[in-house]
């Protein structure tokens, strides 16, 4: 037949294209697929038991037995065939009847199976987290949200429609200004290649320069429960560990589900403490420069002879001798993600040697700054996620070279302009500093 | 689209080169590069200004504390002298620190209006700048505190510090009071006056009243004492010896009450005091101590009143209760001609609070 043989002639090059001619209930069939999606061996035992099964049925009489194997493909053509292969489908082809089915093999496992979070540690909660494969991701979050109302679409993107995006969210708490915008942009470039979170961004229409996140990634379902109860809408990639949440605001940076696994008062300091550091992290380095080369006066003279005496032969004005360090630090940090595990503590410690005493004695940095910037260091740790933290770390230059030019009172135009960008940002008509809340519930 | 966002990132290019360019950044120096000095001595001698400052030197080489740079000169404007010292300094000479000025009697004597507004003119010192008398030659103190700032540097800033070694019968004047004493008909300031101790650094002398920048007489320290408590100064432990026992304030509260009789000022106030009992001579009964101590107390702050009289300088600032009973050119009046006719009934109102671990007569 024309259109089989045009499949073949499309995917037939492949090593891993398998086209294998068997018998089955009698009929001659030839089975075609990729045999690097499934387990051919399995496969092939569990379709000789069908067959013996089906094998003295009549096709017309009882068409229901033979529709138990897979799906009947009426009217198929080359493009459907081909993506159907290409989504681990193995095709069924009755040659004399010239019927085709789609059949569901039993899948290779290409993915890890759950385990604990990497990129974000629970120290008391549920520490199952989200893996590559889609499936496993979205029974993850029905098994942990529960809810009758929990929606789940599918959509297939790309040039040739084969990457998947899954759409979750629940009927009755989303929002729906959110939910109907999402889906019209998804609707609209279903043709675009999403590849990684930059293709989807353009995809929902964000603004490629924005300098915060519009998607709040979390490999925790239990993050993905709150977030859909709250009325957010969750989109998962296929091959992709995490749900994004979108919209991302202001309150993301700083709370995080599992904080609600201690008592209250301990929720609300845990969070207290984040902004803390978010304030730190922003402002010490400003305040350090400001303090030091415009505003001298506001320090106290005990502590101004002080720094005086740790600023004697630094050859650099504070601003070059902050950004110096500033950029070493972020060079550590960039190297240790790069880094193997395995090296990731030669790093460490030569980079603790580096600032904690070598550029010291070498004077090429006063020893106050050392204190400042690991505070800096530490304190951009502390806020919730590594796409927040990247958003803290940008903000911490503006007020640096504010506060290096107009001391402090460039330090507080500083974070006037970060408040007045972070007011700006709306994601569907939901503001950046909004508060979402579940309804009926008073704390966010 | 790619034409508003290119005039987008030139204007955002533009706002950055003009803030570069603009802002005179490159006049901020760097803090290891200035000079910070923290006391400043000040006298005149036939028109001549002395200059003295006290500069900490940051070392590295020893940690055993501050090193400190005594630097002076003469000269016929204050302003000048200061710039003549930092032309000659390595780094770039800044007041804002200064915490302390010394001012010498005999400047003080004199007047030093002229030292006070050019301190406020040009805004290179702090108007919260400590205002301090010192009853001998400038040289002589400074020489005697270099002996001990080694260990400590900032000796006199700390002494008049409410939370470092300030105790209530040191008066408290900053530079922008002395100015404004300068300038109001109704309020004059009491200045600290010290000299160098024999075995503590500095001793205090009591206090100046200065009348329109001048210094006209002196307070002695428990003088000083009541005045702080009649201007609301919360003079918390403060002991006051008696004939009878010694107690310690601990709380204080003034009721005002002021009008005018045939154009003469009366004053009718109360002065609420709670004390701790430390010590007792003797058996006094609580009552015999009330009364010793509302008498003690009264006594003083007539002796207070009638040295403001006689020197027509209101430190306690009453001619603020008639701010609103007399006009403008007979406020400007009130030094001379009210002032010394006011007619005032203080009362002490004491309560002892408690009397300490042991109860009375134990």
């Amino acid at each position: 037949m024309k259109l089989f043989e045009r499949v073949i002639l499309r995917l037939g090059q492949d090593s891993d294209f398998i086209r294998f001619p068997t018998t089955m209930a009698g009929e001659s069939v030839i089975l075609l697929g990729y045999q690097t999606f499934f387990d051919f061996a399995e496969t092939l035992r569990h379709l000789q038991a069908q067959s013996a099964r089906i094998a003295d049925t009549e096709w017309e009489v009882t068409p229901r037995l033979i529709q138990g194997l897979g799906e009947f493909l009426d009217n198929p053509d080359a493009d459907m065939l081909v993506s159907l292969v290409l989504r681990g489908q193995l095709l069924i082809w009755f040659e004399a009847r010239d019927r085709i089915i789609s059949f569901t093999p039993t899948a290779r496992i290409l993915s890890r199976s759950i385990e604990a979070p990497i990129t974000e540690s629970v120290v008391r909660g549920s520490i199952s987290a989200f893996v590559e494969d889609i499936d496993t991701n979205i029974g993850l979050i029905r098994k942990t949200a529960a809810a009758e109302d929990l929606r789940t679409h599918t959509y297939w993107t790309g040039a040739d429609k084969q990457k998947q995006i899954v759409l979750i969210y629940r009927e009755r708490c989303a929002n729906p200004r959110l939910l109907e915008g999402i889906i019209q942009k998804l609707e609209e470039n279903l043709g675009m290649n999403v590849q990684n979170l930059q293709n989807l961004s353009s995809m929902l229409g964000f603004n490629p320069w924005t300098g915060i996140t519009k998607f709040n990634s979390t490999e925790l379902p239990q993050e993905v429960e709150r977030a859909l109860q709250k009325g957010k809408v969750v989109l998962l990639l296929d091959r992709f560990p995490f749900a994004l949440i979108v919209p991302s605001l202001l309150t993301d940076m700083f709370a995080v589900e599992n904080d609600r696994n201690y008592p209250l008062v301990y929720t609300y300091l845990t969070r207290f403490l984040r902004v803390i550091g978010v304030l730190t992290n922003v402002i010490i380095p400003g305040l350090y420069v400001s303090l030091v080369s415009v505003n001298p006066d506001m320090l106290r003279i005990e502590i101004a002879l002080t720094i005086a005496r740790s600023r004697m032969d630094v050859p650099y004005p504070s601003l070059v001798e902050t950004l110096l360090l500033l950029i070493i630090l972020e060079l550590i940090i960039e190297a240790s993600i790069r880094l193997p595990k395995s090296i990731g503590p030669t790093l460490t410690m030569v980079g603790g040697i580096i600032l904690g005493q070598a550029v010291v004695s070498a004077k090429l940095v006063s020893n106050i700054l050392i204190i400042v910037l690991a505070a800096t260091t530490i304190s951009s740790s502390t806020v919730v996620g590594y796409h927040n933290s990247l958003t803290i770390r940008v903000f911490k230059y503006l007020i640096l070279f504010l506060s290096a030019i107009f001391g402090l009172y460039g330090l507080v135009a500083g974070l006037v302009l970060i408040c007045a960008y972070m007011a700006s940002v709306t994601s569907f008509g939901i503001p950046y500093v909004h508060l979402m809340r579940p309804n009926g519930d008073a704390n966010g | 689209m790619r034409k508003r966002l290119l005039a987008r990132v030139s204007l955002l290019l533009l706002i950055v080169a003009a803030m570069g360019i603009l802002s005179g950044c490159w006049d901020n120096k760097d803090i290891n590069h200035r000079s910070l000095p923290v006391v400043m001595g000040i006298s005149k001698s036939e028109d001549l200004y002395k200059i003295l400052l006290q500069i900490p030197e940051p070392s590295q080489t020893n940690n055993s504390g501050t090193e400190f740079r005594f630097v002076g000169a003469t000269g016929s404007t204050i302003n000048e002298i200061v710039d003549r010292i930092g032309a000659n300094m390595e780094t770039q000479m800044d007041l804002l620190h200064l915490k302390v000025i010394l001012i010498e009697k005999a400047y003080a004597e004199e007047g030093i209006n002229d030292a006070v507004s050019a301190f406020m003119r040009t805004n290179v010192i702090s108007p919260r700048t400590m205002a301090v008398i010192c009853d001998e030659p400038i040289e002589h103190f400074f020489s005697k505190i270099k002996r001990y700032s080694r260990n400590n540097g900032t000796i006199l800033e700390d002494f008049f510090q409410f939370d470092a070694g300030w105790s209530p019968q040191v008066a408290q004047s900053r530079i922008w009071e002395l100015f404004r004493s300068v300038h109001s008909f109704t309020h004059d300031e009491a200045i600290p006056i010290i000299k160098s101790g024999s075995g503590t650094v500095i001793e205090t002398m009591g206090s100046a009243i200065i009348r329109n920048g001048k210094m006209v007489g002196r307070l002695s320290a428990n003088e000083t004492l009541l005045a702080n408590i009649f201007n609301g100064l919360n003079v918390k432990g403060k002991i006051e010896v008696m004939n009878s026992a010694t107690v310690q304030i601990v709380g204080n509260r003034i009721h005002n009450k002021s009008s005018m009789e045939n154009g003469i000022p009366v004053l009718k106030s109360t002065v609420h005091l709670k004390v701790k009992l430390l010590e007792m001579k003797g058996n006094p009964t609580k009552e015999q101590i009330k009364e010793q101590l509302q008498a003690i107390l009264e006594q003083r702050l007539q002796n207070v009143l009638n040295k403001m009289k006689a020197d027509q300088a209101d430190i306690l600032g009453l001619g603020q209760l008639y701010r609103n009973k007399l006009k403008r050119d007979q406020l400007e009046a009130w030094r001379s001609q009210y002032l010394p006719h006011l007619k005032s009934d203080i009362r002490f109102k004491v309560s002892i609070e408690s009397e300490g671990e042991l109860k009375m007569g134990a």
